[in-house]
C-alpha cells in the first residue's frame, strides 16, 4: 500500500468518517429528536476538525469560524428544530409521522446507502483531486455524506428527516470546503452559516405548514390530489 | 531470573494461558455483570468449579446417537486449542508455528468447531439444539460478509494476512492506529465479537429462553464431561475472540520481544488483564442496551458490515 498518512491527516480521515458514519446513524434513527441529536455531533465534529486543521496548518482564521460553527450548529440549529417541530413543546412528545417513515427495511436501507457512498467515494476517487493540503480521503467521504444526505431525503418519507437530510448534507459540503478550501476568507465562512440558519427557519415553517395541514409530517399524506 | 525459554516451551505457554485462562475471564465477567445488576455474584473461580463438577457427573447419550455426537465437543475443544498457535498471544514475533495458518485460516478453525457442535446437535433430533444450531449457523452467515472485509482491510493494510503482520503494522506508529481503516475494522470486529460471544444483539447470554437461544441451546443434549468440553469451549472462543481483538488489532503492546522468562511472563499477566479489560466493556454493553427481537439481527449486521466496507473503501484512495 501507498505510505502511512501522518497523524494529523490520519484524525481529519478518522473524524471525517465517524461524521460520515453518523449520517448513517441518522438514516437508521426512527425519532426526530435523536436525529437532531446526531445532527448536533455531527457538527461538533466538524468545529473539532476545523480546529485539527488550524492546529496542523496554522490558519488562526479557522479557530474562529470553529467556534461559530460550533455556536450555531451544535447549539442554535437543534435548539431551534426543536422548538419548531410541533409537537415538542412537550420536550418528550415525538412529533407524528417520523416514527416509521422507512419506504425501505433499515437493512435494506444501509446497504442501499452503502452502494450510494461507494459511488460517491470512488466518483471523487477517480478525480485524483487530493494533495498534500488536501487529503482525497476526506473529500470523497464529503461526496459520500452528500449522497447518503440524499438517500436519506430520499428513503425517509417525512418531512422532519428530509429537513434534517438537508441540513446535514450542508456539513457535508462544509467538510469538502474545509477539506479543499481552509484558507478560504472568515468572512465567506460566516455568510455560508447564516445562510444555513435561514434555511432552518425556511424548513421550520414549511414542517409547520404541512403539520397544520395533515396532522402528520408524514409526506405520504399529500400524494392525495384533494384533502 | 531471566532464563531464555525455549521456542516450543513459548509455544505451549501460548495454548495453557488461553486454555486456563479462559474460565478466569469467564468469571470475571460473570462477577462484573452481577454487580452492574446490584448482586453479589458468583466468585470468579466458579467457573473452574462448575468445570470440574461437570466432569466428574455421568455422560449420557440419547438413543440413537452416533458416536460423532460424543467426538464433536473433543473436535471443538482441540479446533480452540489450535488457534492460539496461529495468533499473537504472548510474543510480537512470530513463532514457528504461528506460520500455520492466517486470519482466515483461524476463522476456518472456529466455523468447524461450531459446525461439529451443530452436526451433533442434529444427531439428537431434540428440537432446542436444532434451533440453537439452526439459528447459530444462519446468524453467522450474516455475519460472515463482516469479517471477510475485515480481513480484505487487514490485507490491505499489511500486505499479508498474518495477525502477527498486522500487530507489528499497528505497533509501527501512531498513523497507523488513527487511520480510519484501522478503526473501522477494529469497530467491525468488536461488534462481531459481541454478537459471537452471545452477547448483543438478540441473546441474554445465559439465558434459555426460547425466543433469543443460540448459544446456550446447542449443549442441550450434552451431559457430564461432554458438556464440560462444550462449556469450556465457548469460554475459549470468547477468549481467542478476545485476544485477537487486542493483541492484534486494538491493544498488540505488552507483548514478550524476547525469549526471557520475565517477559513472557509478564505477557501472560498483560494478556489476561486485556482480556478482562474487554470483558468488562462487554459486560458494561451487554446490560447497558435492550435486547432486539431476532429477526432485527439484520440490522445489527448491517451495522457492522457499514463500518467494515467503509474501512476498505478508504483504503482505496490511499492513506486511508
Amino acid at each position: 500500500m501507498t505510505g502511512v498518512p501522518g497523524v494529523y491527516t490520519g484524525a481529519a480521515n478518522a473524524i471525517a468518517a465517524v461524521m460520515l458514519l453518523l449520517e448513517f446513524g441518522m438514516l437508521r434513527q426512527a425519532l426526530a429528536r435523536d436525529q437532531v441529536r446526531l445532527y448536533a455531533v455531527q457538527s461538533a465534529l466538524i468545529s473539532v476538525l476545523a480546529v485539527v486543521i488550524a492546529a496542523d496548518r496554522n490558519l488562526p482564521d479557522l479557530y474562529a469560524l470553529a467556534a461559530l460553527s460550533a455556536a450555531l450548529k451544535v447549539v442554535a440549529v437543534p435548539l431551534v428544530l426543536r422548538r419548531l417541530l410541533p409537537g415538542s413543546v412537550v420536550v418528550s412528545e415525538e412529533p407524528p409521522g417520523v416514527a416509521g417513515s422507512h419506504t425501505l427495511s433499515p437493512a435494506s436501507a444501509v446497504l442501499a446507502t452503502i452502494a450510494l457512498a461507494a459511488f460517491g467515494f470512488f466518483a471523487v476517487g477517480s478525480l485524483h483531486m487530493g494533495g498534500p493540503g488536501a487529503p482525497a480521503l476526506a473529500l470523497a467521504i464529503a461526496a459520500a455524506m452528500v449522497f447518503v444526505a440524499f438517500g436519506l431525503m430520499i428513503i425517509r418519507k417525512d418531512v422532519a428527516s428530509q429537513a434534517i437530510g438537508f441540513f446535514s448534507l450542508e456539513n457535508g459540503i462544509s467538510l469538502a470546503a474545509l477539506v479543499v478550501a481552509a484558507g478560504l476568507p472568515l468572512i465567506f465562512e460566516t455568510a455560508f452559516l447564516f445562510d444555513l440558519l435561514v434555511a432552518v427557519v425556511v424548513f421550520g415553517m414549511l414542517i409547520r405548514a404541512h403539520h397544520g395541514r395533515a396532522d402528520s409530517l408524514s409526506t405520504a399524506d399529500l400524494t392525495r390530489l384533494r384533502g | 531470573m531471566s532464563a531464555a525459554l525455549p521456542i516450543p516451551v513459548i509455544q505451549l505457554l501460548q495454548v495453557l494461558t488461553v486454555a486456563l485462562g479462559a474460565p478466569a475471564v469467564t468469571g470475571v465477567i460473570a462477577t462484573v455483570e452481577a454487580r452492574l445488576q446490584g448482586r453479589r455474584g458468583p466468585r470468579v473461580l466458579q467457573p473452574y468449579y462448575d468445570l470440574a463438577k461437570l466432569c466428574r457427573k455421568e455422560a449420557l447419550a440419547p438413543s440413537g446417537a452416533t458416536a460423532f455426537f460424543l467426538a464433536a465437543p473433543l473436535i471443538a475443544v482441540a479446533a480452540y486449542l489450535t488457534i492460539p498457535l496461529l495468533i499473537p498471544v504472548l510474543t510480537s514475533y512470530g513463532l514457528p508455528l504461528g506460520y500455520m495458518g492466517d486470519i482466515l485460516g483461524g476463522g476456518f478453525l472456529l466455523s468447524l468447531a461450531s459446525f461439529v457442535v451443530a452436526v451433533a446437535a442434529l444427531e439428537t433430533g431434540s428440537p432446542y439444539a436444532q434451533l440453537g444450531s439452526s439459528r447459530a449457523k444462519t446468524f453467522s452467515a450474516i455475519t460472515e460478509p463482516v469479517v471477510l472485509f475485515v480481513v480484505f482491510t487487514v490485507a490491505l493494510l499489511t500486505g499479508t494476512d498474518l495477525p502477527y503482520a498486522l500487530a507489528a503494522t499497528v505497533r509501527s506508529s501512531a498513523g497507523q492506529v488513527i487511520r480510519p481503516a484501522h478503526l473501522l475494522a477494529s469497530a467491525a470486529l468488536f461488534m462481531v465479537i459481541l454478537h459471537e460471544t452471545g452477547r448483543i444483539p438478540v441473546e441474554t447470554h445465559t439465558g434459555t429462553n426460547e425466543f433469543g437461544m443460540i448459544e446456550e441451546a446447542r449443549s442441550f443434549e450434552h451431559s457430564g464431561p461432554y458438556l464440560a468440553l462444550l462449556k469450556w469451549g465457548s469460554m475459549l472462543k470468547q477468549m481467542i475472540l478476545f485476544t485477537i481483538l487486542s493483541d492484534v488489532f486494538l491493544v498488540p503492546w505488552g507483548l514478550a520481544s524476547t525469549q526471557r522468562l520475565g517477559s513472557v511472563l509478564l505477557a501472560i499477566v498483560a494478556l489476561l488483564a486485556k482480556a478482562c479489560a474487554v470483558g468488562v466493556v462487554v459486560a458494561v454493553i451487554d446490560n447497558s442496551f435492550a435486547k432486539l427481537r431476532l429477526f432485527k439481527i439484520t440490522e445489527y449486521a448491517s451495522a457492522a458490515f457499514l463500518l467494515a466496507v467503509l474501512g476498505v473503501f478508504t483504503l482505496y484512495l490511499g492513506g486511508g
